[in-house]
């Protein structure tokens, strides 16, 4: 039996929003639910032939256990159709889709609702675990002197927060901080503060100049103001080498080059995709935006994560056969400038193709006018769970709208992966 | 849970744990250890049992053998318990009618008779009624037949249920009232009379005496019994407004004494009796320190309820004020003179005509929730013996009971906790799954027999339409959004749609705010407003509407617009999808346009504030296919709202009536007439709000809107006042520029002082209360006469049912056509000629000429007055409330020629001529399409 081919029939997402600000107050499953709703609305499709949800978060709310079944339900799907919430860090829009992929190829089922959803407004402050033990033994006391005891224990660093989205940007196995990451690369490649700006500048700069052709993929969230809220708010139109080279590195404050104006931004939003079999997509006369024909994820070192991409590529090189020449767009997910820029180094170089990816010859050139052609995270923001299925969206749209053919979409992943996907138009 | 219709309990029917099914084959679970079995007393039971004040002496220890038990099934368990589980065959609910009563009476002799009988536990064997109350139709039946001895029937009937209720309270073994479901008025006296009451958490258990709310008082002991239970302030409060309570709340004003979940009922009443230890409860006698305490501040209390309920209600509403006397009073004196004030101002209230509008109302409105389009042909039970038999109205349970008078008395009543709908916060009180309204006929049921009631299949032969899942509502202005708004807080989703994205933001923030306020007023937890609006699906793209079951136009009125908008519908939607109109003064047939399309066009007129408003108008267009009516009927039930089947003419129904009276008001203020003087004589009149207010409230610019429909229609019989241009003009459009008649700031209004410039004279200016009620009622009465005379609706009953639904006219009066034969139809046409004479010289009108086509009677007030008649048939010829057109209508579209009378008045009673005499669409199918008669039509 051919392994059936997974169509990107349609998708939505909502505009995406920088952390605190606009979408701040709607919890991750409500952004989720804003997108599977415009989505199922706009497809018209019957929500009962869907035969699993399955959606990307990072930061899962306690309170909405397993998301992307809250998100199912409160979108109006069935209650028969099961859902599951997939989690690879920065690729987990990703893994939504080739979980898609990977059980129609299995044989369960044929049209899957996938995407991602992120609000990092609303990633918790955690007590430290020394507080916690305290707590339940307050709770635990069971007439006033065991309380009064209890309660005499606490300390005032037990009361200090812990910041969840810092700890989540933190990998533990390496000890650095993501932006620490890209730090080590802007050393070790010798990318300058300088150029690293100059990529953000860029990254601003087309995204502002892709607004109108993004509006196409945003759906308005209607707030409780009566606002319909449907641009993003990351894109910044003051951007200059002036202004930039005024910003305090945030991760190395000495010597550091890596600044907020070349990271990706913290942002809140949602990204649904219907996707299906090809076949299923004939049968129901559907015309989709493009086809997954390849994708690969691979490991590398953590503290190196910034790389991912490049081995991702590599490895998905072996399987599709198809490197970044062969592409007509190609977009490496703008965690940070350096990484991205230390990516475009290490595609080019032989010696890391020999020495890294112990391949005879260097994975090929990646130019900057097939790149990110409408921008990246750094302008737009990087809602972690919801990334992957956007740059999916974002560039078959733009496959699409310049009747190109092929483009190869990657990610970088904290804790040492990286994740690249094959997409052909239809 | 609206997508959960099946229980555990309903998917284990033989779980032993169910106690309420009798037809169970199994037996209830053997005492367990705990629940210790009462010990063996029976020489300590036996006399008690001398002792008690059984009123009958029992010769017959076993139950009489010609009384077959077919509502209440008795049970005796291994524990000696004695169970009595009501159980009406073939209904959804229990009632006391009658025979129920009869039953009871059985069973208590033969448990006084049985000293073995440990314990008596009360349960209902219905999934969401306990017992829904007395029978309102025989009660109807009875009051609405005035006889010479209709008192006296009435007092036999009051304390028949007195008396059996005191002997179950004196039994000499302990009582529980195992309540699950709606357990209201005579359902919720037979509790109090038990010594414990314990009720499921569950939402179908609501617990009230929502008696005033009829016109009548709990008078089964309810009046009595309640205020020594939970005390006199929280009595008056529950009963004075109808409330209805969840079980939770019940629980905290002491109503009930226990929770325990439908499946664990019976254990918990186990657990109760056997806490007992086989001794008696305590049973307070009303001497105890507490009622005397209570009694020396009674007559302190009722003079300050009295004054509150006077102020707020005017003293319209005679049930309140008998209510406070009873209880206030009662609670001062013996139970049996208690007892004895509740008998004469129940037979008090019940033989005036308040009452009975008020109960009528009630059948009509329950009669709303059954309609069928055309009437289920199913449904005509011809008796075998040649006779037709009268089908019970409406059959449905009281769950839905105070609702008719409770919507009414909202604005007059604000103090009125209404018991919302779970989900939205519409004043309801079951909490229904749309079209999951039991199915029951019971409580209305059939006076006597049983087997006056038809089977089953009889009604279920009336055409179904499938419950609507999905709808579009097309415009997110304040009617696209509040229908949206409630749409999605009755299970169902909303696409809504509007041109652009401001506008449908501006509509999704009305909506959030409709399920704040209801989060905010408890009528909804946060959840279920999630829920709601996560249902609606906003956008302002063209989406595929293909799979939508009905669309719901909202947008702008006009009709070049809206026909554009209905022929890129029709090629958007589906084959099967109804395309309605929310259209208020425009035509259903020329929005309906194209051939191919206009069948299932239709028109579905909700009133405003959608949520607040139980009333919608669905329009039959020229070309609307009896099946589209269906539809819509079926939709309006499902969502909770009350149809009202109309004919497609200028206003419809509920807007033509109601704007003479509204223009009525603009031309008496323009002569002169004082603002605060117009509005006072209808609040005085019972109407929940003057016509001046009401004109700001609609809005200046809708109110000069539909009037032109109508003025361009019946011209020139109608004319608009200038004053509404003029203010409109000003910029003064009424409360949402916080100027029109009156200022408004916030919910006070007071009469703009400015708006005087826009008198023209003084005519007015002396006008008595009396002389503007006339005015303004009459206009209203000749007009709604004037749509009986057309055809517009069937019956007098649509038309005044309509006009409180959608109006608030004075309930109690009945509405404006009941109102009128109360009035004399010939007094009428005498003041309506005198007015019209009456133009030139003192009446408010620019012209003669409009004041005598304003005020001329129409024919059909002429020709009934010239024969004494009256718009109803004459009390004590019927029983049933509409004119019995259908019936005539259905015999007489056969054999009547097309030249026949538009109107003829037979017996004293207006009898209108099929509707389609105008041969357009009556060739087709004149059988398939019978007139619109539904009600009780074919019986």
């Amino acid at each position: 039996m051919k392994t059936p081919r997974m169509v990107i029939v349609d998708g939505v997402r909502t505009p995406f929003c920088r952390a605190g600000t606009d979408l701040a107050g709607l919890a991750p499953d409500e952004l989720g639910r804003i997108a599977v709703n415009a989505l199922l609305t706009r497809t018209g499709i019957d929500p009962s032939c869907i035969d699993e949800v399955i959606f990307g978060c990072v930061c899962q709310p306690f309170d909405a256990a397993n998301i992307a079944r809250v998100i199912a339900l409160r979108a109006g799907i069935p209650e028969s159709v099961p859902a599951i919430t997939v989690h690879r860090n920065c690729a987990s829009g990703f893994e939504a889709i080739t979980q898609a992929a990977e059980k129609a190829a299995a044989g369960r089922g044929e049209i899957f609702l996938v995407g991602g959803t992120e609000s990092m407004s609303q990633v918790p402050l955690l007590f430290p675990q020394t507080a916690a033990a305290k707590f339940t033994a307050l709770a635990k006391a069971r007439n006033a002197l065991q309380k009064l005891k209890a309660l005499a224990a606490f300390r005032p660093a037990d009361f200090k927060p812990r910041i969840g989205l810092l700890l989540g940007l933190t990998d533990p196995v390496c000890g650095l901080n993501m932006g620490e990451t890209a730090e080590l690369l802007a050393r070790e490649l010798g990318l300058t503060r300088a150029r690293q700006d100059a990529f953000a500048i860029e990254s601003h700069k087309r995204t502002l100049a892709a607004r109108e052709k993004m509006a196409a993929e945003i759906c308005p969230v209607f707030n409780a103001a009566g606002t319909a809220l449907a641009t993003d708010n990351g894109p910044r139109t003051d951007q200059t080498p002036a202004t930039l080279a005024r910003l305090k590195p945030v991760f190395d404050k000495r010597n550091g080059t890596v600044t907020a104006a070349n990271s990706s931004q913290i942002t809140d939003g949602a990204v649904a995709l219907l996707v299906m079999t090809e076949t299923k997509a004939a049968e129901l006369g559907l015309h989709p935006l493009g086809v997954l024909t390849g994708y690969a994820y691979a490991g590398c070192d953590p503290s190196r994560m910034g790389l991912g991409p490049v081995f991702a590529m590599a490895k998905a090189q072996d399987l599709t056969g198809l490197g970044p020449a062969d592409a007509d767009l190609i977009e490496i997910n703008e965690a940070f400038a350096a990484q991205v820029l230390a990516c475009l180094e290490c595609a080019r170089s032989e010696k890391f193709a020999r020495k890294v990816l112990g391949r005879p010859a260097a994975l090929g050139e990646i130019p900057l006018e097939k790149l990110n052609v409408n921008g990246g995270a750094i302008a737009l923001g990087h809602p972690v769970g919801a990334t992957g299925a956007r740059l999916v969206l974002t560039t078959l749209l733009e496959l699409k709208r310049r009747s190109a053919h092929r483009a190869l979409v990657s990610l970088c992943v904290g804790g040492g992966q990286g994740a690249a996907l094959w997409l052909e138009a239809l | 849970m609206n997508t959960l219709s099946l229980t555990t309990t309903d998917l284990f029917p033989g779980n032993p744990v169910n106690p309420v099914n009798p037809v169970n084959p199994v037996r209830p679970p053997p005492p367990r250890a705990s629940a210790l079995p009462l010990p063996a007393s029976a020489e300590r039971a036996e006399g008690r049992a001398e002792g008690s004040a059984t009123p009958r002496p029992t010769p017959n220890p076993m139950p009489t053998p010609t009384l077959t038990f077919i509502n209440i099934h008795r049970t005796v368990t291994d524990d000696a318990l004695c169970l009595l589980t009501f159980d009406r065959p073939d209904s959804a609910a229990n009632v006391f009618d009658s025979a129920t009563l009869d039953e009871l009476d059985a069973h208590l002799t033969h448990i006084a008779a049985h000293p073995e009988i440990k314990g008596l536990v009360l349960l209902s064997a219905k999934p969401a009624i306990f017992i829904a109350g007395a029978d309102v139709h025989a009660l109807y039946h009875t009051i609405s037949t005035p006889t010479a001895d209709t008192r006296a029937q009435l007092t036999a009937m009051v304390e028949r249920g007195q008396q059996l209720f005191d002997r179950l309270a004196s039994l000499p073994i302990p009582t529980v009232a195992a309540i699950h479901g709606a357990c209201l008025g005579g359902g919720f006296e037979v509790c109090l009379a038990c010594d414990f009451r314990i009720a499921s958490p569950d939402n179908a258990t609501k617990i009230g005496l929502p008696e005033t709310q009829l016109g009548i008082l709990p008078a089964w002991g309810g009046s009595t019994r309640l205020p020594r239970l939970i005390g006199l302030p929280a009595a008056l409060d529950l009963i004075l407004n109808g409330k209805i309570l969840p079980a939770k709340l019940a629980l905290k004003k002491g109503l009930i004494d226990e929770l325990a979940p439908r499946e664990n009922l019976l254990d918990a009443a186990r657990r109760k009796l056997a806490s007992l230890h086989g001794h008696l409860p305590h049973r307070p006698r009303p001497t105890s320190l507490a009622h005397r305490a209570t009694a020396l501040a009674a007559p302190l209390i009722a003079a300050r309820v009295r004054n509150q309920v006077l102020r707020k209600t005017r003293g319209h509403y005679h049930a309140v004020i008998k209510a406070i006397d009873v209880i206030t009073t009662g609670i001062r004196h013996s139970h049996e003179h208690s007892l004895r004030l509740e008998r004469d101002a129940f037979a008090d209230l019940a033989t005036g005509s308040r009452a009975r509008n008020l109960l009528n109302l009630f059948l009509l409105q329950e009669h709303a929730k059954k309609l069928s389009y055309p009437a289920p042909v199913g449904a005509t039970i011809a008796a075998s013996d040649g006779r037709t038999k009268r089908l019970p109205l409406a059959p449905s349970p009281l769950v839905a009971g105070g609702e008719v008078c409770m919507e009414i008395s909202l604005k007059q009543n604000p103090p009125l906790e209404l018991l919302p709908h779970p989900a939205t916060g519409a004043p309801s009180i079951a909490r229904h799954d749309g079209a999951g309204v039991p199915t029951g006929r019971a409580m209305l049921g059939a006076p006597v027999s049983r087997d006056e009631i038809p089977p089953r299949e009889a009604l279920s032969t009336a055409p179904t339409a499938p419950r609507v899942h999905t709808v579009a509502v097309i415009g997110a202005g304040v009617m696209g959004a509040g229908i949206a708004h409630w749409l999605s807080s009755h299970g169902v989703r909303v696409i809504l749609k509007d041109i652009n994205a401001a506008a449908v933001a501006r509509g999704m923030s009305a909506i959030q705010k409709l399920y704040d306020d209801a989060v905010k007023r408890r009528l909804v937890t946060p959840l279920e407003a999630c829920t709601g609006l996560d249902r609606i699906q906003p956008t302002a793209t063209d989406v595929p509407l293909r799979h939508v079951d009905l669309v719901i136009e909202a947008a702008v009125e006009r009709l070049d617009l809206k026909q554009k908008l209905f022929r890129k519908l029709a090629a958007q939607v589906g084959s099967n999808t109804l395309l309605l109109t929310n259209t208020s003064a425009l035509s259903v047939t020329q929005l309906g346009g194209s051939p191919g399309v206009s069948s299932s066009v239709a028109g579905l007129h909700f009133f405003n504030p959608v949520h607040r408003m139980q009333l919608v108008e669905i329009i039959v267009g020229d070309a609307t296919a009896p099946a589209t009516v269906q539809r819509a009927v079926r939709f309006a039930q499902q969502i909770g709202k009350l149809p009202v089947v109309v004919r497609d003419r200028p206003g419809f129904l509920v807007n033509r009536i109601l704007m003479p009276y509204l223009l009525e008001a603009g031309h008496l203020f323009t002569s002169g007439a004082a603002i605060e003087d117009i509005d006072e004589a209808m609040l005085d009149f019972g109407m929940p709000m003057g016509p001046l207010r009401l004109i700001d409230e609609i809005g200046m610019d809708v109110s000069l809107h539909v009037a032109g429909t109508l003025a361009t229609a019946f011209a020139p019989r109608l004319t608009v006042p200038a004053v509404l241009q003029q203010m409109i003009d000003a910029g003064w459009l009424g409360k949402k520029s916080s100027r029109g008649f009156y200022d408004h700031q916030g919910s006070s209004a007071v009469p703009n002082a400015l708006a005087a410039r826009f008198t023209t004279d003084t005519r007015s200016a002396d006008l008595t209360h009396q002389e503007l009620q006339d005015r303004l009622v009459l206009a209203m009465v000749n007009e709604a006469a004037r749509c009986l005379e057309e055809g517009v609706v069937d019956s007098p009953a649509d038309i005044d049912f309509a006009m409180v639904m959608g109006t608030g006219f004075a309930p109690f009066h009945g509405g404006p056509l009941r109102y009128a034969d109360a009035t004399g139809l010939r007094e009428i046409v005498t003041t309506l000629d005198a007015l019209s004479r009456s133009g030139s010289a003192g009446g408010p009108p620019a012209s003669p000429d409009s004041a005598a086509n304003r005020f001329t009677p129409c024919a059909l007030l002429r020709d009934l007055a010239a024969v004494n008649g009256t718009f109803y048939p004459a009390p004590g010829t019927a029983g049933v409330p509409a004119c019995e057109f259908g019936r005539r209508l259905a015999a007489s579209s056969e054999s009547r020629g097309e030249d026949a009378p538009p109107l003829a008045v037979e017996d004293g009673c207006a009898t209108k001529a099929t509707p389609s005499r105008t041969p357009s669409h009556q060739p087709t199918a004149p059988a398939a399409h019978p007139p619109f008669a539904t009600r009780n039509s074919q019986l």
